[in-house]
């Protein structure tokens, strides 16, 4: 006989069912924001994902996730320096949405906690597949966050930036962003903070046809933080997404990206940089559905990985039966500077339509050899050599931003990583 | 412009309609009850003579499958196999253990004159079987030129016959089949069966381990270079029978081997399982090549009956310098389930895995290939052409992986796509796992049609169209076609008979 054991449930799956009993009477929502947060409770009591479930199978959340601290009332998280100076900022700070902003033009903003109150926001608290893990711990604690609606056809001067601050404890965080038709703005995402925190934080966008947007995502959590991000988004038609993250901190760190590209003509760009370091284990899963014909994206994933560091990259670009004319290309690159680092990639393609152009690659080597001679042979030390060509690996793929102020942002965090570990 | 019309064509004519292998034979057969049990595992024991260590090996390994549960991480959908509802033993009666084809039933030869394999090795020897105007004897025509087969037939359950054994002998190569080397050679199946596929390796593996009934032992000497091809055909005859072979092959400090194996089965409506197991060894400096002619029954149109092959093939680079290279066609099958795979544990040991697989009707291919760097130097190639057509899904899975202590391991992966038609699928999961900063890893996989460029340069020289993609195509598909023993590159030539201009660019 096959005796079906469950398994004993792990400290932190404990920590979170207890966490859920003492918090729920202080989280908003109506009836069926709460129904949906019983759903979402019943998912994790059933367990954390292990290597088993395949979306999972390099970051065993089962085993990986060791502890899971209180919700900490006293926790004081300041808001900070937006990344890009003239932007408007609008600060999650340890999980409440901080007082509502100035008017922007052709920006509606609401504090999600609103929303949730009256369960306007129920029907999009919603995970995608039975191993959304993340969107089933973020459904049932999420507490608050802003709801952003950027009017049709606006185009914002300044760089938007939502600041998600914790500072121990738990948070757990939502961003839901509507773009009307024809609107263009860039929106940066700092997800930050000072503490040893269980963080999550969906980010929902919602892009019409015609719109344009640059959103940045920059994760430097401290390196006791764990982080569970998720970003989806729905593309319209003729619309244009660059999607760009760094991540540069935390101790557990799993960001998905959840694209949509719903509408004909839709393009999609993802650009990613991820600095890893110490014992820190660091997870970007994309899932890219090209849904309908004539859709583009290009992927390009950048890593470095020093010290005891762990890394992975899964993406699986799914073209449906009818998308005719996709044309689909993902790359991941390592850089691989310590024996004691590891790094996984499955970089996936699901095809379904014969008219495509798809491909990807991925490659994980160290620094080349000649290209370090040809730099040492020129006077340079190696260390500052490595350096130089560790940054160049990088920067080439946030040059590619070209916003002027934006690069140099970036390029700044990029310096101050190799500073502390370089 | 997906594929061109040529190609399309070709691939209908490969379509599982035009099998031309479904035939049945009728043979009086000797039949293990159906049904799996400890009793049906001494059945088949005592069928074969097997001496006891042989028999607590099998029940071990099926008080283990007991436990274990059917995998469903592949991308294959079929309905529940009842395993109960299978013949474990099935073998031609009248050969009970043949030494000649003297004694082998007269039917059993007639099969495989019709599949086209040279088991009459006195006519072989001479050369005077000419091929006669039969498409299958142009297969045939190329054995003899090329040189000779040593052939391991294996019908249903039993190996009938063995070729070529005492030429082999005199160089030392031990070329028989499983059951007699268990009786036969004791010590060497005892101290390597199971060493690179444990009885524990997977569901289908432990049920092979508790009822394989027969397969080829190779068995290459320290130094020698086999002086021929070896070769086993595989065929099911038997209604309701699965297959369960177990091959295990050795090559010694500085051998040489090349296999070759090829397998056909009648058209069914019923499915019928077959859970191979293959186990490579190879120590310091020896080569195995491994080369597969897939062409199992695929089912019909509307994907009724087929065989279901999962198989789990697995090469050991034990030794330093040595070197294991699969080359697959894979055509048929309804289900394929199947990854080749190289352990690298000697220093500099390579690795290298070929494949084309074709699917068409409603067949569904889950394959590719594991190359696990232990050793420091190691190297590895995945070459691996999916063609998909009709109602198929093709899926290319595979895992390259380097562990701390493998420094510099170096893997070149490219695998290629091409759709025809609306209705199919093809799919790329990679695992690429580095664990080790000098190891080197690059993969590509395509999905694409020919390049716009290459077509206009050869066509401005006045080739046609057709033509200039067939040329550009060959150059391609080579890569995997060459690394075919000859005789086995024409029958996989004939087999795909087909493009892979989508492939390319």
């Amino acid at each position: 006989m096959n005796l079906q054991i469950t398994p004993q449930r792990t400290l932190a799956e404990t920590a979170i069912i207890d966490a859920f009993g003492e918090r729920l009477s202080a989280l908003p929502g109506d009836g069926a924001v709460m129904v949906k947060r019983d759903n979402a409770i019943e998912a994790v009591k059933a367990g954390l994902p292990t290597k088993r479930v395949e979306s999972w199978h390099y970051t065993d959340l089962r085993r990986l996730l060791t502890s899971v601290p209180p919700h900490d009332e006293t926790a004081n998280a300041k808001a900070v320096a937006p990344l890009i100076e003239g932007s408007t900022v609008l600060s999650v700070l340890n999980g409440v949405a901080s007082e509502k902003p100035a008017a922007i033009d052709g920006v509606t903003v609401q504090p999600l906690a609103e929303k949730l109150a009256d369960g306007s926001f129920a029907p999009a608290l919603e995970t995608y597949g039975s191993d959304d893990a993340i969107g089933a711990l973020n459904i049932a604690f999420v507490g608050d966050g802003f709801f952003v609606d950027i009017a049709e056809g606006s185009e914002l001067e300044a760089p938007l930036e939502l600041q998600n601050v914790q500072a121990g404890g738990q948070t757990h965080v939502r961003l839901p962003v509507r773009v009307g038709n024809g609107a263009k703005a860039t929106i940066v995402e700092r997800q930050t903070g000072s503490g040893a925190a269980l963080a999550s934080s969906v980010s929902q966008l919602l892009l019409g046809d015609d719109a344009e947007i640059l959103w940045i995502i920059v994760q430097d959590q401290p390196e006791t933080a764990t982080h569970f991000a998720q970003f989806k988004a729905e593309l319209g038609k003729n619309s244009k997404l660059t999607l760009f993250i760094m991540n540069a901190g935390g101790k557990l760190v799993r960001q998905e990206v959840v694209v949509d590209a719903k509408g004909e003509g839709a393009d999609f760009k993802l650009r990613g940089v991820n600095l890893l370091a110490g014992d820190s284990h660091t997870d970007v899963t994309m899932v890219l559905d090209h849904s309908v014909p004539h859709t583009t994206s290009t992927e390009v994933i950048r890593n470095v990985v020093t010290g005891r560091a762990k890394g992975v990259f899964q993406g699986r670009i799914n073209v449906a039966q009818y998308a005719q004319k996709t044309d689909a290309k993902m790359a991941c690159n390592t850089l691989l500077l310590s024996d004691d680092g590891e790094f996984s990639t499955k970089p996936e393609l699901e095809i379904f339509a014969d008219d495509v152009q798809c491909g990807h690659g991925a490659t994980v080597t160290e620094i080349d050899h000649n290209h370090l001679f040809y730099l040492m042979a020129r006077g340079i030390d190696e260390k500052t050599a490595r350096g130089l060509l560790v940054k160049a690996f990088l920067a080439e793929v946030i040059e590619e931003l070209e916003d002027e102020p934006t690069v140099e942002a970036l390029e700044a965090l990029l310096d101050g990583w190799f500073a502390t570990h370089g | 412009m997906p594929a061109v019309q040529d190609t399309i064509d070709r691939v209908r004519k490969i379509d599982v309609d035009q099998y031309k292998y479904g035939f049945e034979t009728e043979i009086e057969m000797d039949k293990a009850p159906k049904g799996l049990s400890e009793d049906t595992i001494r059945f088949i024991s005592a069928k074969k003579n097997e001496p006891q260590w042989m028999l607590d090996w099998r029940l071990e390994a099926y008080r283990r499958w007991v436990t274990l549960q059917e995998p469903t991480w592949a991308r294959v959908n079929y309905p529940k196999i009842d395993f109960q509802d299978i013949h474990y033993y099935a073998a031609p009666k009248s050969t009970p253990g043949p030494t000649s084809l003297a004694e082998v039933d007269p039917e059993l030869l007639k099969v495989y004159e019709k599949l086209g394999i040279p088991l009459r090795e006195q006519e072989i020897l001479a050369g005077v079987q000419k091929p006669a105007d039969s498409e299958l004897d142009e297969a045939n025509d190329n054995v003899y030129k090329s040189g000779r087969v040593a052939v391991d037939a294996v019908f249903d359950s039993v190996s009938v016959v063995t070729t070529f054994k005492k030429e082999l002998a005199e160089a030392g190569v031990i070329f028989c089949s499983i059951s007699e080397a268990i009786r036969e050679h004791p010590d060497l199946v005892k101290k390597y069966l199971g060493s690179v596929v444990p009885t524990s390796d997977n569901y289908y593996a432990t049920l092979n381990s508790a009822v394989f009934t027969d397969g080829s032992f190779v068995f290459v000497p320290k130094g020698v270079r086999c002086p021929m091809e070896l070769s086993t055909y595989f065929r099911i005859n038997e209604k309701n029978t699965g297959q369960f072979e177990r091959t295990l092959i050795i090559a010694e400090e500085g051998a040489y081997v090349s296999y070759l194996e090829g397998c056909t089965a009648p058209q069914r409506d019923e499915n019928q399982l077959h859970a191979a197991v293959v186990e490579l060894i190879a120590l310091d400096d020896a080569e195995i090549k491994y080369s597969t002619v897939q062409n199992w029954y695929p089912g019909d149109a509307q994907g009724k009956g087929g065989i279901y092959n999962f198989v789990t093939k697995r090469g050991d680079c034990r030794g330093d310098r040595s070197k294991i290279s699969w080359t697959q066609v894979e055509t048929g099958s309804a289900i394929t389930w199947k990854y080749p795979s190289c352990i690298l544990r000697g220093d500099d040991s390579r690795g290298e895995f070929y494949s084309i697989a074709v699917s068409n009707g409603h067949q569904q291919v889950d394959s590719g290939t594991k190359m696990i760097h232990l050793g420091k130097n190691t190297s590895s190639r995945i070459i691996s052409k999916g063609i998909a057509a009709g109602f198929s899904q093709n899926t290319y899975r595979g895992q390259v992986s380097a562990h701390r202590k493998a420094s510099n391991a170096r893997n070149f992966t490219q695998c290629d796509s091409l759709l025809i038609g609306e209705d199919c699928g093809a799919h790329t999961v990679p695992y690429i796992e580095a664990k080790n900063s000098t190891a080197q890893f690059e993969h590509e996989a395509t999905t694409s049609k020919i390049s716009e460029d290459q077509l206009f340069y050869v066509m401005q020289r006045g080739i046609p169209e057709e033509e200039a993609i067939a040329l550009i195509v060959n150059g391609f598909v080579k890569e995997v076609i060459q690394e075919l023993p000859m005789e086995f590159a024409v029958e996989a030539q004939k087999l795909i008979g087909i493009s892979l201009e989508g492939s390319v660019g």
